[in-house]
Parts: structure tokens; C-alpha cells; sequence
């Protein structure tokens, strides 16, 4: 079996900022109360216009699962690792809290969880994905925002997305290869 | 003085014999998860036992969707969708996501409890339950010596599933004053087009071309499958036409939003169907072959045209013009969305007339994309023969509106009626989960009802203002500590939901059902015997003729018979209007001496240097309920007034300032935020803060409570109230 | 020894640094109890706080020294000599210091056992942390063979510990400037920066202790120790002059063109909610008023001392100006707690009582030493000051 390798496709314009994913990744990975705890987030974008000519986007996000992610070059214990399917996560066991992933990330995707002790952050849900489940910021969403899948499987529902629209990646300049693909 | 014991009693069971327990039903187990875990090495798990799934369905709001309930160790770690759910489209959202802060809520209400010093003061001892029913059933019967039974009025939520045993203690105990939310929401709406359609339709969101939403925040006030299905277009196919004072979300997905002038959409309606007709746009078979009265439209909708709501509304006439010929275009794939809260203005049932008219003109009644009538899925009733009592009056508030809901009431026609005390004094109040000093408009004239009531009661979750200004609060258990009876959900595509207990109720706290029948017990034999049934009784007699309802829901937490609507039943039937035919002009309006067709009315103009106030949802809160939960809160900490950026220039007011704002019925004080999201005659505040009561402890002090600024008007046919007609100073606090 | 003992401050002194010792050792009790979220002012914007900017002011400033006392023991310059065993010392004690500052910001300290099972060959952090490991190591053999005057022990140690003292800084300066997703802190300048400051800061604080180990003793300083005092001067000097002027090209390329991420942190300094650390601390107190106190021609010890304890309280501004306006910039739109699209950042209490108790820490064991063992070189013969001596 070829190897996976999960992205999330997003189209935002689908996205009505009500905040189910972000709640529901919360209770999910037993993320910490606090405002500035969370593994995903869904941002109000500028206001466009002036009234009465207004438009406005939403913007849906969480760690981008980089190919190249600079918070697994910059962690000095190896606590950080990229696991199968290209997931970059923390190992609570050997990270000594230095926070300086959550510097050298450009995406604000981590976050300190004082309840653990350690740095946290999206793992596309991996405790689900290991019993066949899709990420729950994915699977709650009322409108559908976001598409989970295996990249190479060219059948998956990503791949068709992606061979089917245009889309764009979050600072593609800064080399990170992210995975989390926004439809254009 | 009615006496207690004179009543014609002919009572009987409700039920058969069986009772087969509800073993709970589960989904798989949470130990292949944790197996998984354990090998892939990733996480650390050692808590396998004691962890199921279990169906049940939401009760963080009015949609009740559908949830596997993920139970780890004896606690309910995580609330999942129903993928199987088709009403909800198989999603959670983030209020039904938060539902296990509810469960886990160091606010909770854990005891009875009994007041101790004086009302509102917020002084309270802890009581067992027998003390409690008691003190409650003490006070009920004596209130009803004193002056009758229905001198205790009965408030209830909805949505609980459970409210149903609540209002059967208000029957049998003999109150007629039962008292619900409908006009506070929706009456004028289901008023307005019942008296057009015979029924209240569901628009086909799903698959209409093109939508018209009035003050639907569809993406903010979610409703399933509307809010979900609204998006489903996104991308050229649907067109979606937003009118609001307010920039919501929805706007943002609009393809066009008009911050039309509050007040005057029946102007924009009106001039639409001008449009329509006076171009011949209409469908001409359907309006001849399944409508009355469109003869007597032709001429009424004359003088409307575009160029005259343009000076009403605010909309220009081109546009109101090229919307409405979008609209017939696209019919009979277009609808002029119903919405759900109608408490506008003090004409709303007469506007919700016109949007129906305007729907049925173009033809779209039952068909796909446009208004389709609701089925529902038959459950067995719970009959009981409550028992009789001579000399109680009828409801306090009868001859209030033109079409009052007998269950229902008319909420602040009631508070009038209770505080002059005409015909009768009314002194006792149950409460049920309903908020009535949150969510009732102008709050001190809730209170001043409150002060001069004998007893109060309020069963609950949590210590809402109401329950902080009663005698007696009893803690009901959550919705997901309970079994609740099966309810049919009524829709395009009906459902059956149903939920079961994914823990075992926390502290003392008690479903409704044991609530009523303890308290039943105490009030006599013959009420208590119309509850002399198990949970488990009901649930087998309401699928006794269809026992498949039951499998269903315990094989995938839903049953439904369809998946795929179905469209035209009506056709070739009556429908339920006096005609039997779609009414455009009512007769029976104009035999009730009520505009058979609707005419626009002018409101008062806000006055200068005042500012009119709009309520609205967001997606965050189910009105007071979900403000002081902890995964809520983080998303919406305070509520603030927004005011547009031109008005606060004028004002020499800043954006984050702290701001009073000033009715003439009361005053709150919040931040303020400056947008240009809304009209700048208009002022907004989010619901669910300024609380009075100290057991809603992240909230308590935070924020301005826009019930304490509302002035109550009535909406004279249906009793619904109407909220935007409050107008308010802003002045820096 | 015995004037020490009897001068009337000293009690005081020891008084004070046990005092901030002891309420730092509380203030880190705390933060340990209620954890850092609650102690700490740092945040998921800013993450790194004072206790980092402390963290590299002392650990810049051991380098410092270093590389200072090498001019002496490893280049030769003999008037250098007789400060080298306070220098390395001092060193010593200022990287411990350092370590107790980031040991304190680290939320688990003992999983630093995996920097060796399971090291990043990759992390800025991990060579940092192996470079000042191992250089600690050296200083102290390098101190004990300066005490025990074995010459060739403290050439061969001393000529490490340069090594060490030009790759230490510019390592912590790549901690910072390898950080891709800040534009503030990536790219070559800071590790040279660093490296610069790290001078000044060396000079600076061997300068002070220079002037105080006379004049709190009584002790008349000879002309070798003016001597000394007056090319630390002039070395602090050349420093200065070359460190305005990489300030000034810092702010320049961030202000030019106004590149977003680079631009709003040097806004921040220049005119935002950093400029008066950046203005009155870095640029006055620490860069201004030294060299004037620097360059007129008839400066004093005295003079040499204040201008050394300005510029050293500049660099503590900019090792907190650099820490902290670096992270100000979000790396995303719409993030929660931004003031005009900015992070802000103040130090809570415990912070502070901790950056102040490793400064104790450094300051009370150096006194303690200074009280019990001599620095002295064996060479040196310190006179009273008595009138017969001219």
C-alpha cells in the first residue's frame, strides 16, 4: 500500500464563522479553556467597503502540516516529529517547553497547554484518524468547509479537488509546503 | 372563592401493560479507538473502560440535532454530528459541540434549593427534594384556595422534549394560564401565512435558485437544514438576497445586501408583488387554479410600486424592479424565505400576509425550491383525561390578540393583565426553563409582575435571573443526562429524534418527568394519577403503532422515512384555509374586521438624536442559555452596542468606549463597537448578558441586557410582541 | 579582606541580594505552582519574555567577559592580565545566572535530558544550549587554572573559551536570526550583531567590578589598574561607535520600503509601544551618554564606571527590545489581544522578581568570592591607601 500523505482542502467561502470546528476540536483534544487555546481558529477578515457596499471573508485555519515545517527544525529535543500520513505533532515526553516552535511557526498553529505541561497542536485529530475517522474541526462543520483525505490517493476527494479548482497555499514564500490547501 | 374539590373525574390509562426496558442504545466502542492509539504509540491512553457512544439528540437549541454522545470513564468527553441525521445534514455546531460544558458546568444548579433572605438578594439554603415539593405543592394549593387555580400561571421552554409533562401539571392542576415563547418569536410568521396557506410550509432551501431573506440571519440564527443548505448553491448556481438594518454574517454571503430602513419590508414586499403583477410575471395557471382572491390584489397593489417603497424602505426602485423580476424569473425555484422570529413591528402578521401573497403569486407553493408544507411522522399520543374543575376562569389574557394560541398566550398582553390585576389576580408562577426576565421585553415590568406574586418556581439547569428571583429552584438534569420521549421533528424531510441518558444525572438534580410526577403526588390523586407511567411506558406507547421508529433510533439515533422530499401532495387537495384554496385575500380577516389584504402602515421615524434598537442572533448563543458556557464564552466574552462609524462620529464617540444606552423603560451600559456593519439609524446588541443573577458567574457584570431596554408593543392579530420599535439614547458612560 | 569586612555597607548589600534572592526563589515557587500561564505575562503571541532578554543579556555578557580577559592570558596583552580571573569568574557566574533564567522560562526543564538521547542536530536552541553547555565547562576549568596559575592549563583553556566566546553569541544571535517566520530577527545581522553587543557588555561589566573592587575596599587604584580601566574605556568606546551605527542600519532596513513583519516592530521601537525602552533605554542611556561620558578627554575611573553601567542597562533594554518586538507582529490576521494590529507585552511581577534574583545570584556568589578567595594575581600587590603612598 502506497504511503498517505492527509491534507485538508478548504473553501472558505463556504465558511460562516460559527465556530464549530474551533469548539469542537476543543472538547475533542481536550483543549484548555482560555481564548488563546485552541488548535484551530476561524478569523473574521477585514471588513471590505464602506457602508452600505460591504463584503466580508472568513478564514478558517489550523496547522498547515508542512512538508517542510520549521518547528520541527527548530525543536532541540526532537519532541516534534513528523508521523505517518506527513501529521507533525509534539511528544509530550521529551518537550521541554521552550516555545521556540511557536516562534519559528509562521502560522501561530501552537499553542502552550498548561493542563499538559507541553507545547499542542492540530494533529489532524490523529486518535481518529487511527480508527478510520475524520478530523472532528472536519466532520462537524455544518456548511462543509473543509475536505480531509489522502493526497496520494489521485481518487481521494482532495485530489479531485484540487485537480478540479485553483487554489492557494498560506505563505507559499517562506518554503514551508503546507498541506492545508484553500480553494480559490 | 372556587373550591378545590368539585371536579368530574373520568379517568384513564394512557398506556398498555408493556414496559420492556429502554436498554440504552450504543454505537460501537471507543475501545477500537484507544487500540489504535496504543500501537500507533502517539498517545498515551490507559482509560478504556467504562467508554460507549451513545445516540441522543441536541438540546442546545431549538433544532435538536442529532449527536453521538463519546462517553470516556463515566464522562461525556465529546459530542460528535450524526452522520445518519438528516435534518442536521449530519453536522454539530458550536453550541452543540459546548453541550458538554453544560453537563460540566461549576455554575450548574446540584440541589433544590430554597430562598432565604429577600428576592433577588440571592440568599439561598439547600433543601431535600421532599421538603422542596412540599413547599412547592403547599403554595400551589393555597394560592389556588386563595383565589383560583388560575392564579397560578404556568411558563414554559421548549425543545426540552419534556416540557410536554410540564404543561399536562398546568392542565390537570387546572390553570388555564399557560404561557410559552411563541410571542416572543414566531406567531405573527405562522399567524400570517397559516391565514394564506392554511399551514406553516418550510422553504426548500436546498434547491431553490433563488432566495429572498428578510431578517433571517440564516448564518448566525442557525436552523437546520436552512443554514446549511444556504451555502450549498455558493458558487453561481444560487442567488441570495439579504435585507437586514445589520451587515450579519449572512450578509457576508449574500450575493447582495440591503440595509433596508426597519419597519418598512412590507413596503419592499409590496412593490415586488407590483412589480410581478402590474408586468404580468406571475403564474398565471397556478394563481387561477390554486388561489382566491388575486382579482381583489390588482387594484390593492397599485399604488405600491417600486418608486413609492423607495421613499419607504430605503431600496431603490431599480433595484426593488430588478429583484422582482429576477424572482418571477427563476420561479418556481424562488422563494421569499418565511423566517422564524416575526417580532418586528406592532403589523408584522400583515407583512408575513404580503410575503406570503408574494410567494404564492409566483407560483412556487409545494413544488421543488420553493414553499413546501411540512410532514411529520405520527407518533402515539400521550392522552390523559385531566380532571375538571368548576369556577376557573379562562385565560387572563383571552380577547388580547385577534387569533390567541390557547397553550400559548400573548407574554406581555399576560404581564399587563397579571400586574392591573384585571379580571383576576394571578399570584403564583411555575416556571420551566423558560428566562421570562431575560427574554421578556422591558425587564422591570417582568420584575414588578414577579414582586407581586405570592410563590414562584422555577425548574432549571442553571441559576438563570429568573430562577435567582424565585422561592423555590428545583435542578432539572440536562439533556444528556436523561431519557426524554421521542419527538417528531416536522419537515421537508421529517424526522424522529430521541434522547437517552450518556451519564446518570449529576448531583440531585431530576428529569422533569419524576419533577412532575413527585410533585403531583403531593397535589392530589387525580393529578397524580395522569402521571402514573414510566419513561419507558411512554416511549413504547408513542411507537406502538410503528415500533420500527424505536429500532431506528436505537440502531442509528434517527428515524426518517425518506430522504428524497417530495413535492405536489397538496395538489388536488384542500387546503386547510377556509376555501381550501391558497388566500390571497381573506375573508376571514375581513369578516374579524382585519385588512383582508395587507396594507402598509407608516411606523414612527426615529426620533433625532435617538437611535432605533435591533436584536439579533449570532451563532455563539441560543438567547440567554449558552452566554455563561465555557466554551462559549471564550468566543463572545461581552456583548456590545454596535453603532455605525458615521453616527459615532457625529456623537464624538469611540470605538471600545464604554457606552450608556438609555430607553424609555430602562438602561444598560456596555462597550462600544464602531462599525460600518449596520444602518446608521440603528443600534444592536447581542442577547445574553447584563444578567442579574450572580450564578451565572463568567457573565455577571459583564454587559448590557437589551430585554431591560425593550419597550413591549403588541402586535394586535396574533399577540406576538414587537421589538423593533424601542428607540435609544447613546450617550459615553 | 578584613576592609571589606568592615565596611558598613556591606551588610546592606548582602541584605539586599538575599532579599531578592529569596523573593525570586518565591516568585519562581509561584510560577511553578500556578504555573507559567499565571505567573507569567508571556502569552501565545509573545511567548518569550524577560526571562529570555535576561537569559541572553547574561549570557552575551559571560562571552563578553571572555573575550575580554583572552586580550590578557591567550593575546597577550599583559595589561589585560590582572583582570582575567574576575573576567572568568564573572563569566562564569553570569552564564549560571543565564541558565537560571531560561531554566525557570522552560516549562519542563528535566526533559532536557532528551537534548542528548534524542537530539535535533537542526535546532538553533540545541546547539546553543551544547555550545554554552560545553563553554561552561571550560570557563571553570579555565578559572581554576587561572587560581592555581598554571599557565599552560589557562592558555590552553583560555584560547578555548575564545573559541567558544565568538561561536556562543553568534550561535544564541542564530537562535534568532533562523527564525524564517520573523522577519524582525531572520537573516545574518544578528548573529554579528550579537557578537558586538556581547563585546560591550563584557567591557562594560569588567570595568564596573574593576572600579568597584577599589573603591569599595578602600583601595587606591595603581596605575596599572588605571591603565586597564582607561583601554576598557577606549575598547567600550570603539564599541559603542561601531554598535550606533548598527542600530542605526538595523532600524533603517526596517523602515525602508516598510516590508510588513520587518517594518511594524521597527515602528514599534521608533514610535510605538517600544519606544521609550528604545529611546530613553537603548539609545540614551546606553549608547549616548557612555560615549559622551567616553570621549571627553579627561574621564575618571569614575567616569569610565557610569558610562559602563549606562551602556550595560542599554544592553539589558535591547536584549529586551529585540526579544520582544520581534514577536509583536502576528503571523496571522485577525489573532486574539492585538493593540493597532500588534502584540504587547509587559513582565507580571514574578518575571521580574526572577530576572532580578539571577542577578542576585550572580552578584551575591562574585562577592562572596571576592570576600573569601583572592583575584588577585599573585603578582599584583595591592596597597593601602595610605597618605605615603603617591
Amino acid at each position: 500500500m502506497k504511503k498517505k500523505r492527509y491534507a485538508i482542502v478548504l473553501d472558505t467561502r463556504r465558511c460562516i464563522d460559527c465556530k464549530a470546528c474551533t469548539v469542537a476540536c476543543k472538547a475533542e483534544n481536550d483543549v484548555p479553556l482560555g481564548d488563546d487555546k485552541f488548535r484551530n481558529w476561524v478569523s473574521e477578515e477585514p471588513l471590505r467597503g464602506r457602508y452600505p457596499n460591504l463584503g466580508q471573508s472568513f478564514a478558517p485555519s489550523q496547522c498547515n502540516q508542512c512538508e517542510n515545517p520549521p518547528c520541527n527544525s527548530v525543536c532541540p529535543t526532537s519532541a516534534t516529529g513528523i508521523t505517518a500520513g506527513g501529521i507533525v505533532t509534539v511528544n509530550p515526553d521529551k518537550c521541554i517547553g521552550c516555545k521556540y516552535c511557536m516562534l519559528a511557526c509562521p502560522y501561530d498553529a501552537r499553542y502552550f497547554n498548561e493542563e499538559t505541561g507541553v507545547i499542542d497542536k492540530c494533529t489532524f485529530c490523529i486518535q481518529r484518524i487511527a480508527v478510520g475517522r475524520i478530523p472532528a474541526c472536519v466532520e462537524t462543520c455544518p456548511t462543509k468547509v473543509r475536505t480531509f483525505g489522502d493526497l496520494n490517493d489521485p481518487n481521494s476527494e482532495v485530489s479531485l479537488l484540487l485537480a478540479k479548482n485553483r487554489y492557494r497555499v498560506l505563505k507559499p514564500e517562506l518554503g514551508t509546503k503546507p498541506f492545508l490547501f484553500y480553494l480559490i | 372563592m372556587s373550591r378545590l374539590i368539585d371536579k368530574k373525574l373520568s379517568r384513564r390509562r394512557f398506556l398498555g401493560t408493556s414496559t420492556c426496558a429502554l436498554a440504552t442504545a450504543t454505537v460501537g466502542s471507543q475501545a477500537r479507538v484507544l487500540k489504535a492509539l496504543a500501537e500507533s504509540g502517539e498517545v498515551t491512553t490507559s482509560k478504556v473502560a467504562g467508554s460507549k457512544d451513545v445516540f441522543t439528540a441536541c438540546g442546545m437549541c431549538v433544532n435538536k440535532c442529532g449527536v453521538i454522545a463519546r462517553v470516556r470513564d463515566g464522562r461525556i468527553h465529546k459530542l460528535d454530528p450524526n452522520p445518519d441525521y438528516i435534518k442536521s445534514r449530519g453536522m454539530l455546531c458550536a453550541r452543540g459541540n459546548a453541550g458538554v460544558k453544560v453537563v460540566y458546568d461549576p455554575d450548574r444548579l446540584k440541589y433544590p434549593l430554597i430562598r432565604a433572605g429577600k428576592r433577588g438578594e440571592g440568599k439561598w439554603r439547600r433543601a431535600s427534594w421532599d421538603e422542596a415539593l412540599d413547599l412547592v405543592a403547599k403554595k400551589m394549593n393555597a394560592i389556588a384556595e386563595k383565589y383560583t387555580r388560575a392564579g397560578v400561571m404556568f411558563a414554559s421552554t421548549e425543545g426540552t422534549f419534556q416540557e410536554h409533562f410540564f404543561l399536562q401539571m398546568a392542565e390537570c392542576f387546572g390553570s388555564p394560564n399557560t404561557v410559552r415563547h411563541p410571542t416572543l418569536c414566531l406567531s405573527s410568521n405562522i399567524q400570517g401565512f397559516s391565514a394564506t396557506y392554511g399551514t406553516f410550509p418550510t422553504p426548500d432551501v436546498l434547491n431553490s435558485d433563488y432566495i429572498i431573506m428578510a431578517g433571517a440571519n440564516r448564518s448566525e440564527a442557525l436552523i437546520t437544514p436552512d443554514s446549511i443548505d444556504q451555502l450549498k448553491g455558493d458558487g453561481g448556481r444560487r442567488k441570495l438576497v439579504y435585507i437586514d438594518p445589520r451587515f450579519t454574517k449572512t450578509a457576508a454571503k449574500a450575493d447582495e445586501w440591503l440595509p433596508i430602513k426597519p419597519g418598512t419590508d412590507m413596503a419592499f414586499v409590496l412593490a415586488m408583488i407590483h412589480v410581478i403583477v402590474a408586468e404580468g410575471l406571475y403564474a398565471k395557471d397556478f394563481v387561477e387554479t390554486l388561489t382566491v382572491g388575486f382579482d381583489k390584489l390588482v387594484p390593492h397593489i397599485k399604488p405600491y410600486t417600486p418608486e413609492w417603497a423607495e421613499k419607504e424602505c430605503e431600496i431603490p426602485a431599480r433595484d426593488i424592479r430588478r429583484i422582482a423580476r429576477e424572482f418571477a424569473k427563476a420561479a418556481p425555484k424562488a422563494v421569499f424565505y418565511p423566517g422564524r422570529r416575526s417580532s418586528f413591528a406592532d403589523d408584522d402578521v400583515q407583512l408575513r400576509r404580503a410575503m406570503a401573497i408574494l410567494n404564492a403569486v409566483i407560483g412556487n407553493w409545494d413544488t421543488e425550491g420553493g414553499l413546501v408544507p411540512n410532514s411529520k411522522i405520527k407518533l402515539q399520543k400521550h392522552d390523559y383525561l385531566a380532571p375538571w374543575y368548576d369556577d376557573v376562569p379562562e385565560r387572563i389574557d383571552k380577547g388580547s390578540a385577534v387569533f390567541l394560541s390557547e397553550k400559548d398566550g400573548s407574554w406581555t398582553a399576560m404581564r399587563d393583565r397579571i400586574l392591573a390585576g384585571k379580571p383576576y389576580p394571578v399570584k403564583g408562577m411555575m416556571i420551566y426553563k423558560q428566562n421570562v426576565v431575560m427574554s421578556v421585553p422591558n425587564r422591570a415590568k417582568t420584575l414588578k409582575m414577579m414582586d407581586q406574586m405570592d410563590f414562584i418556581c422555577t425548574i432549571d439547569i442553571t441559576m438563570s435571573d429568573t430562577a435567582w428571583y424565585s422561592d423555590v429552584v428545583l435542578p432539572e438534569a440536562t439533556y444528556l443526562e436523561r431519557q426524554d420521549p421521542l419527538e417528531s421533528l416536522s419537515g421537508i424531510l421529517p424526522v424522529v429524534a430521541f434522547r437517552q441518558p450518556c451519564i446518570e444525572a449529576m448531583f440531585e438534580s431530576k428529569p422533569n418527568l419524576w419533577i412532575m410526577q413527585n410533585l403531583a403526588k403531593r397535589l392530589g390523586s387525580e393529578i397524580a394519577e395522569t402521571f402514573d407511567f414510566t419513561m419507558d411506558d411512554l416511549i413504547h406507547h408513542q411507537v406502538s403503532k410503528n415500533p420500527k421508529i424505536l429500532k431506528d433510533l436505537k440502531s442509528n439515533g434517527v428515524h426518517y422515512m425518506k430522504v428524497l422530499p417530495t413535492y405536489g401532495l397538496t395538489r388536488g387537495k384542500r387546503l386547510r384555509t377556509k376555501t381550501g384554496k391558497i388566500e390571497i385575500y381573506s375573508a376571514n380577516y375581513a369578516k374579524k374586521g382585519l385588512d383582508p389584504l395587507p396594507v402598509y402602515t407608516k411606523h414612527a421615524e426615529v426620533p433625532a438624536g435617538k437611535f432605533r434598537l435591533l436584536v439579533g442572533r449570532n451563532a455563539y448563543f441560543t438567547h440567554w442559555t449558552t452566554a455563561n458556557n465555557a466554551y462559549l464564552h471564550e468566543l463572545m466574552p461581552e456583548n456590545t452596542l454596535w453603532l455605525n462609524t458615521t453616527s459615532a462620529k457625529k456623537l464624538g464617540l469611540i470605538d471600545g468606549q464604554k457606552v450608556k444606552v438609555k430607553s424609555p423603560v430602562g438602561e444598560g451600559t456596555l462597550k462600544l463597537e464602531v462599525t460600518d456593519k449596520i444602518r446608521p439609524d440603528c443600534v444592536y446588541m447581542a442577547h445574553g448578558f447584563g444578567v442579574l443573577s450572580k450564578g451565572q458567574s463568567l457573565i455577571y457584570g459583564v454587559g448590557a441586557c437589551d430585554a431591560a431596554l425593550i419597550e413591549e408593543k403588541l402586535e394586535p392579530i396574533s399577540g406576538n410582541v414587537a421589538m423593533h420599535q424601542t428607540f435609544v439614547e447613546v450617550s459615553p458612560a | 579582606m578584613s576592609a571589606i569586612v568592615n565596611k558598613p555597607g556591606q551588610m546592606l548589600w548582602f541584605f539586599l541580594l538575599g532579599g531578592c534572592l529569596i523573593a525570586a526563589a518565591a516568585a519562581a515557587g509561584y510560577s511553578f505552582m500556578v504555573g507559567h500561564e499565571q505567573a507569567f505575562n508571556v502569552t501565545r503571541g509573545v511567548p518569550w519574555g524577560i526571562l529570555i532578554a535576561t537569559y541572553v543579556f547574561l549570557a552575551i555578557s559571560c562571552s563578553g567577559l571572555c573575550l575580554i580577559s583572552s586580550l590578557g592570558h591567550v593575546f597577550g596583552f599583559e595589561e589585560f592580565t590582572l583582570i582575567c580571573r574576575r573576567a572568568i569568574l564573572l563569566a562564569i557566574l553570569c552564564l549560571m545566572g543565564a541558565f537560571g533564567a531560561i531554566g525557570l522560562d522552560l516549562e519542563r526543564p528535566f526533559n532536557m535530558i532528551y537534548t542528548l538521547l534524542s537530539p535535533n542536530f537542526s535546532s538553533a536552541i540545541w546547539w546553543m544550549g551544547t555550545v554554552y553547555g560545553v563553554y561552561l565547562g571550560v570557563l571553570v576549568i579555565e578559572f581554576y587554572a587561572l587560581m592555581t596559575d598554571n599557565h599552560k592549563l589557562s592558555m590552553i583553556t583560555g584560547s578555548l573559551g575564545f573559541l567558544f566566546a565568538i561561536a556562543a553569541p553568534s550561535v544564541l544571535g542564530s537562535v534568532f536570526g533562523l527564525t524564517l517566520a520573523r522577519p524582525f530577527w531572520h537573516g545574518a545581522f544578528l548573529p554579528v550583531y550579537i557578537l558586538i553587543t556581547a563585546l560591550v557588555s563584557g567591557t562594560a561589566l569588567i570595568s564596573m567590578v574593576m572600579y568597584f573592587q577599589h573603591a569599595l575596599r578602600g583601595l587606591e587604584m595603581d596605575e596599572k589598574d588605571r591603565r586597564v580601566i582607561r583601554l576598557l574605556g577606549r575598547i567600550l568606546r570603539l564599541m559603542l561607535f561601531v554598535l550606533i551605527f548598527s542600530v542605526f542600519w538595523n532600524i533603517i532596513v526596517g523602515l525602508y520600503g516598510a516590508q510588513p513583519g520587518h517594518y511594524e516592530p521597527v515602528k514599534a521601537l521608533v514610535s510605538g509601544s517600544l519606544s521609550a525602552n528604545f529611546w530613553l533605554g537603548e539609545i540614551v542611556i546606553g549608547l549616548v551618554v557612555p560615549l559622551f561620558l567616553l570621549m571627553r578627554k579627561n574621564r575618571t575611573p569614575f567616569s569610565t564606571m557610569m558610562a559602563s553601567l549606562m551602556a550595560l542597562i542599554g544592553m539589558f533594554f535591547m536584549r529586551y527590545d529585540m526579544t520582544v518586538a520581534g514577536q509583536i507582529y502576528p503571523m496571522r490576521q485577525g489573532a486574539k489581544g492585538l493593540t493597532d494590529g500588534l502584540f504587547t507585552y509587559s513582565p507580571s511581577v514574578s518575571e521580574i522578581l526572577i530576572v532580578i534574583g539571577c542577578i542576585a545570584f550572580s552578584a551575591l556568589v562574585y562577592t562572596l568570592v571576592e570576600k573569601f578567595l583572592s583575584l588577585d594575581l599573585e603578582s599584583e600587590h595591592h596597597s593601602q591607601a595610605t597618605p605615603d603612598n603617591s
